[in-house]
């Protein structure tokens, strides 16, 4: 199933691993502009448990790109803004194999 | 007189003298010239022998000109072909033969280093430039580890075995189980329940006795991954678990082996080059390690391995073919065309990113998404990591000596043997016990198996309303739904629930969850609160239980039948 394109003023946020089986979708659009500091906690209101369960342990990309999201978060307003648009990604460790 | 004379003698003396160095120096102006000449020569030989040596070049046109050219520079060469090009069996500068039957004898094996089996069975592959004669030379002198001989481990031995890989060790404790087979594609039914290890060593000697196996018959230990690693020259990570994942790539870091890690669940999968190049930590221009990537491990109780969260052939085939794929790649690189100086400026004046700049990335295939796969640009390496930064806190001795404790690290987690059991045995039953009640409606069975698994196989009259983790761990959302589809109810009505799942643990969550949304004690009483408004955590308690051990259990006790998948 291909992501439609966000509707204006949203970005896509994509779930991978174990970030779908937690939220059970494969994507969510958010509004944008959202500072990626405040990512986590958006989604942790959305789906209470999954910062801890899933969210700390995982990648995070902006557009294909590796964001370390504990860096993001020590720069507070300096950080990077999440652009309508934009493709974000939840990458949580797959182990198993 | 005298004196004129002495004054004449003098200056044919002078005369001579001048004339006799010039003559010397023109004879070393000769030499010189002939050893310009000479040198010139030599350089040009070795320039076209560089060249032929990066395309792939005839063993006995090397040899030729080995012999022909008896200078340093090109000895050199030679050496750097043997060490670097992986060319055993290099002709060394000649030493002439005893009789003329010994030289040919010589001649004849060097003058192909590959055997005439050889070229055809590694043919197809050879005549790509990406590969040619020096990559195939390369990798027969190439010793590569495969941890883990699953679903990943598989397809990766194989295809490396085909290429032509000279050493491939082999590492698994694990032996073949039925359930192995739709993916682990060197096993085989008569292997079941063998050592994986001597199954893979059956299939891959059959496929190709050219390549020296190695095999490892255990999990790889913190204790014994620095002296195993030490023996090759690239690790493929073909595990299913974070703990050895931490474990094999922190051990890379420590011996400076490059790492190809893959891993695959359910229907996606992951594919990282790491520590390539290899450095030593601390080295910014090395590779990030798998903790740079992944720092924090999933919480344990999140952790699904194939059997439960289940994994379709094909996605872990294809992750562990790409693992092949990136191994042979890094085997067969060729060095970098040197360039001349004047290139060493892009046309802005920014110097030209070389190779090494290039960020890693990080594949993800998803099966069922489109785009299938997606490349991911990756960090370099922190400077706080554990493993590979300055700051680094894993040494061989802290591996050694069990300091850096991959468990603690990663958490305790349970395993397909013993399920979790965390509820009072008041509120559980066995069962066989449940097998004996009666069916004349006074129960009611609730089966909290995902819909998928319930169409595999269910009990007749029973409910499905599947835990699926409880949505957000809470099991609110799970008592809810129960409640709205009329199984469960908050007033009571004299008949008991029932929970039954696969292994025996989502139902014991299912009855913790119902039992905090009531409040009340267990089925007996015992740890009620004795509300007495006859609803659910009344005097009569909750009355729900769960089937220990689910249907794990029910096969066991109740139905040799029911089918274990």
């Amino acid at each position: 199933m291909a992501t439609p394109k966000a509707p204006a003023d949203h970005f896509t946020l994509l779930y991978f691993a174990a970030a779908t089986s937690f939220t059970r979708k494969q994507h969510d659009f958010l509004p944008a502009p959202m500072p990626l500091s405040q990512l986590y906690d958006t989604v942790e209101a959305k789906y209470p448990g999954i910062k801890a369960k899933v969210l700390e342990s995982s990648a995070l990309t902006v557009n294909l790109e590796y964001v370390d999201a504990e860096e993001e978060g020590a720069k507070g307003g300096q950080g990077t803004v999440i652009q309508s648009g934009d493709e974000v990604a939840i990458i949580p460790p797959v182990s198993s194999g | 007189m005298d004196m004129d004379m002495d004054m004449l003698t003098s200056t044919d003396d002078h005369i001579r003298r001048l004339r006799d160095q010039v003559t010397a120096t023109e004879s070393q102006l000769r030499t010189l010239r002939a050893q310009l000449q000479q040198a010139e020569q030599a350089g040009e030989s070795a320039r076209q022998l560089q060249e032929a040596y990066q395309g792939g070049f005839p063993a006995e046109w090397i040899e030729e000109t080995l012999g022909a050219l008896d200078d340093e520079a090109v000895a050199d060469i030679a050496t750097k072909l043997r060490q670097d090009g992986g060319f055993e069996g290099a002709p060394s500068p000649p030493t002439p033969p005893p009789t003329l039957d010994a030289r040919e004898a010589v001649a004849k094996q060097r003058r192909w280093p590959l055997r005439d089996e050889e070229y055809k069975r590694y043919g197809r592959q050879m005549i790509m430039p990406e590969i040619g004669l020096h990559g195939q030379l390369r990798l027969q002198n190439a010793k590569v580890l495969i941890v883990g001989l699953g679903g990943l481990g598989c397809p990766a031995a194989a295809y490396l075995a085909g290429a032509g890989v000279g050493t491939l060790g082999l590492v698994d404790g694990d032996t073949v189980e039925v359930s192995n087979l739709h993916r682990q594609i060197l096993h085989k039914k008569k292997t079941v329940g063998k050592l994986k290890v001597d199954s893979a060593l059956e299939y891959l000697q059959a496929l190709n006795p050219n390549v020296k196996y190695a095999p490892y018959r255990a999990h790889l230990s913190p204790e014994k991954a620095g002296s195993i690693f030490e023996r090759y020259d690239i690790v493929l990570d073909c595990t299913d678990h974070p703990t050895s994942r931490y474990l094999i790539s922190d051990t890379c870091i420590l011996t400076g082996k490059p790492l190809v890690s893959a891993s695959a669940l359910k229907t996606e999968g992951q594919l990282l080059v790491l520590n390539n190049p290899p450095r030593s930590p601390g080295d910014t221009t090395g590779g990030p390690c798998y903790r740079c990537v992944f720092p924090r491990p999933p919480p344990a109780e999140t952790i699904q391995s194939c059997s439960e969260g289940g994994i379709l052939g094909p996605v872990v085939g294809v992750m562990g073919v790409l693992q092949a794929l990136e191994a042979i790649k890094l085997i067969t690189a060729k060095p970098e065309p040197s360039m001349p100086d004047w290139m060493d400026m892009t046309l802005d004046g920014s110097p030209p990113a070389s190779a090494e700049e290039v960020k890693p990335t990080m594949l993800l295939f998803s099966a069922y998404s489109r785009p299938q796969f997606r490349s991911v640009r990756l960090r370099s390496r922190r400077n706080d990591c554990a493993a590979c930064s300055l700051q680094a806190t894993i040494t061989h001795h802290s591996l050694a000596s069990g300091l850096t404790d991959y468990t603690a690290f990663c958490g305790t987690t349970t395993t397909t043997t013993s399920p979790l059991s965390f509820l009072p045995s008041s509120a559980r039953i066995t069962a066989r016990d449940f097998a004996r009640l009666p069916t004349d409606g006074s129960n009611i069975l609730i089966d909290v198996r995902d819909s998928t698994q319930y169409s595999i196989c269910a009990l007749r009259g029973s409910t499905n309303i599947p835990w699926n983790g409880g949505g957000n761990g809470s099991g609110e959302a799970w008592v809810q739904q129960a409640i709205d589809m009329g199984v469960l109810s908050e007033y009571e009505d004299g008949r008991e629930r029932f929970v039954i799942c696969r292994r025996g643990e989502d139902s014991q969550m299912v009855v913790r969850a119902v039992r905090e949304r009531f409040g009340g004690g267990y089925a007996d009483g015992l740890e009620g609160d004795g509300e007495v408004d006859g609803r659910w955590g009344g005097s009569m308690g909750v009355r729900v239980r769960d089937i220990r051990g689910g249907f794990g259990a029910w096969r066991e006790e109740v139905d040799r039948t029911w089918p274990k998948y």
